[in-house]
């Protein structure tokens, strides 16, 4: 990541009627880096970016993008930008080539066709038409119709979202791949391992404002030093839940899932195997980790990220 | 530049590998110009017949000796009365009211006759009762001859020429009676008729001439009233607008390259029509003329600036659809495209005037000199042109890129 900021957000704002979608939202992107906005569904992410596209209009606030500052994106930001859209379509009976032929001729200086194909590995299906491809390729698709022009800022809106893991890490590759080219990557997700595994800087976004801010280890250090212990536990009563309050300084039940948060594990290990036999709970996919950003959203919002 | 042609090659692709365009775009306007051409190619081959015949009559009130002009009045009155209960005569009569101007009612019904209204115009020159009995008993001068009867034709109507095949049985009777009278074969006798072909050309014209340009507007309206919305319309609900949106294309560029492309359609949909017209129907008529490709230029704008008004008014796809369909029948049947209106009661006749469609059929056929105008040069071209303004401001107001939050 660079020093050197590519786009500055300022005081962002956009009502839908009497809902404020985005409410003053501040932020920075700097060159090759990706920066990522997460929150769960209506948090006003997508919003914001397509404010940055150039798709919807503020009704205030100021973006500065490419060393200018302008109310919202003319045509020649969008020569060097790249947009993958969260529900964008293609003419389904065009194939692969024809599709990214006809986006190459939107901009000034197009990448090779085959530069593109081969950057988001569909070269075997160049020939194919978009409905007889599979979500991850028709995915993958509209990256490379974001890369046509080689752009200097990418919006990647919900990339991986209903797509298999494999298709997932296909798309994290790509994502990686261009930040090592140097290009900054604005990112949305409501994934937080994804949002963990590929940004340099995190914005968590709830009801139209940023909550939080700051790297995924910034972000999680935020817990300080303790470790979380998950398991499974169906049924679980409330009695028993209760007694839980004497392994660690700190629990939550979601469901069938048990979280606690410790500073001296090896104590509330001891702890929390009595209370296993004491109330012949199995403690079913038992994991000690550090806390992650949904743990951060958790406490930050009392909600989870998916809800 | 290289934008709008990719663009207009990327609608051509795909209204032709979409089969439900394809069906639109080049199938049904070919399947109607089959069906229509053999249909009405062979009308009056069976089925009942009713046709509108104007009958002026100079000699009435004039000496009839003999009471050929009565005759001829009786047999042309029984051709205009039903032979049976609830059927139809074979004639329907127009005749000038009592004391009517003849010269005025022969010219309107004349222009009633090349607008489509009537199928033929028969006319009895004054003194011809009084001359065919002088002929007859010999009291003639020398080398007189009794006046002529005028049949009045549209040679762009098939009903017309069975009108006056039927006219000239009528006048053989007619020609058997009056040597029946005279009582001795003399070819002499006969009553004269002179056939008076209607229209702008001189060439003889087919009924699948007469078609084909109604044929070609018609999926050239085709295209634009229900491809055009569709298209874009489809591309709006399936986010492909939304996706251009994100990239430098500006909105002008779009509609340049989508008409481009839908014009290059209309153009293989008129060649495709044309050669089958042509080698499948043996239509003579051509449209090398500037006059004609104008026409169909300007019909292909209007009707395609018609679905941008559609498509722009429409929120989804279904909405513009339905639009569509609902102007499709008026628009359509209350043009002149594929029969008469002259004789519309005056709240239709209203639509017919504010129908760009009715323009456009007259100005194609009459460049063709295949109809008479019924509407001067400048209404021609000047309510397309309306509507196209229209369309166009409206839709470049009204248009959404997007689906509505």
């Amino acid at each position: 990541m660079e020093d050197r900021v590519l786009l500055r957000v300022s005081e962002l704002v956009k009502h839908y009627g009497d809902v404020r979608a985005v409410d003053g939202v501040s932020f920075e992107a700097h060159v090759a880096s990706v920066f990522t906005l997460l929150g769960p569904n209506g948090a006003g992410k997508t919003t914001t970016l397509e404010i940055l596209e150039g798709i919807r209009e503020p009704d205030a606030g100021e973006i500065e993008v490419f060393g200018a500052r302008l109310k919202r994106i003319t045509r020649d930001v969008k020569q060097r930008m790249g947009v993958l859209l969260q529900d964008g379509g293609f003419e389904p009976y065009l194939k692969v080539r024809e599709i990214l032929r006809l986006f190459a001729s939107f901009y000034e200086n197009p990448v090779p066709l085959d530069e593109v194909l081969a950057q988001v590995a569909l070269e075997d299906k160049a020939g194919a038409q978009v409905r007889a491809l599979s979500g991850g390729q028709r995915q993958r698709l509209a990256v490379g119709a974001a890369l046509i022009n080689d752009p200097e800022l990418i919006f990647l809106d919900e990339p991986t979202t209903g797509l298999d893991p494999q298709a997932r890490r296909n798309m994290w590759s790509i994502v990686t791949g261009l930040k090592e080219r140097g290009k900054t990557v604005l990112l949305t997700t409501h994934y937080m391992e994804e949002a963990e595994a590929l940004s340099d800087l995190v914005c968590i976004m709830d009801h139209g404002v940023i909550i939080a801010e700051g790297s995924p280890r910034e972000l999680t250090r935020a817990f300080g030093e303790e470790t979380m212990i998950e398991f499974h536990a169906e049924g679980l009563s409330d009695a028993a839940a209760g007694e839980l309050s004497a392994c660690c300084k700190g629990f939550r039940v979601d469901g069938a899932t048990v979280t606690l948060e410790t500073k001296d594990l090896p104590t509330t290990m001891e702890a929390l195997f009595a209370w296993s036999r004491e109330q012949d709970v199995p403690l079913h996919n038992l994991i000690v980790r550090q806390p992650n950003l949904e743990d951060v959203f958790l406490s930050l919002t009392g909600r989870r990220l998916r809800e | 530049m290289k934008d709008v042609l990719f663009l207009a090659r990327t609608h051509v692709i795909t209204a032709i590998r979409e089969r439900i365009t394809l069906f639109w775009f080049l199938v049904f306007p070919v399947f109607m110009l089959v069906l229509l051409a053999l249909i009405f190619g062979q009308i009056g081959q069976e089925g009942e017949i009713n046709l509108d015949v104007a009958w002026v009559n100079r000699d009435a009130g004039g000496s009839d000796p003999g009471g050929f002009t009565a005759a001829v009045e009786t047999v042309f009155e029984q051709l205009g009365t039903p032979q049976a209960s609830g059927q139809l005569p074979l004639f329907t009569l127009h005749r000038p009211d009592p004391g009517e101007d003849l010269d005025a009612f022969l010219e309107e019904q004349l222009t009633a006759l090349r607008r489509g209204r009537w199928d033929a115009v028969v006319v009895l020159p004054s003194g011809f009762g009084e001359a065919t009995y002088a002929r007859i008993t010999g009291t003639a001068e020398p080398g007189e001859g009794a006046p002529g009867v005028s049949v009045y034709m549209s040679e762009t109507s098939v009903a017309s020429e069975m009108a006056a095949e039927i006219i000239e049985q009528v006048l053989g009777e007619v020609d058997r009676e009056i040597l029946t009278r005279a009582g001795r074969f003399d070819p002499s006798l006969a009553v004269e008729s002179e056939t008076v072909w209607v229209g702008a050309s001189d060439e003889e014209t087919r009924y699948v001439d007469f078609l084909l340009p109604g044929i070609v507007l018609m999926g050239f309206f085709v295209n634009g009233l229900f491809g055009v919305p569709g298209a874009i319309l489809f591309n709006r609900d399936r986010k492909v607008l939304r996706r251009y949106w994100v990239t430098p294309l500006s909105v002008p560029r779009y509609f340049a390259g989508f008409a481009l492309g839908h014009l290059a359609l209309c153009g293989l949909q008129f060649v495709l029509l044309y050669l089958l017209g042509r080698y499948g129907f043996g239509a003579t008529i051509s449209f090398a003329r500037p006059g004609a490709a104008l026409t169909l230029l300007l019909a292909a704008v209007t009707f395609m600036a018609f679905g941008f008004l559609i498509a722009s008014l429409a929120r989804t796809a279904n909405a513009g659809m339905a639009t569509a369909n609902i102007l499709n029948m008026p628009m359509m049947f209350l043009s002149g495209m594929f029969f008469p209106v002259g004789g519309l009661p005056a709240f239709l006749k209203a639509v017919v005037y504010a129908n760009p469609v009715s323009y456009l059929v007259n100005g194609l056929r009459l460049s063709l000199g295949v109809e008479s105008a019924s509407f001067s040069p400048g209404l021609l071209i000047g309510v397309p042109l309306g509507w196209i303004a229209l369309s166009v401001v409206v839709a470049s107001r009204k248009l959404k890129w997007d689906v509505e939050r």
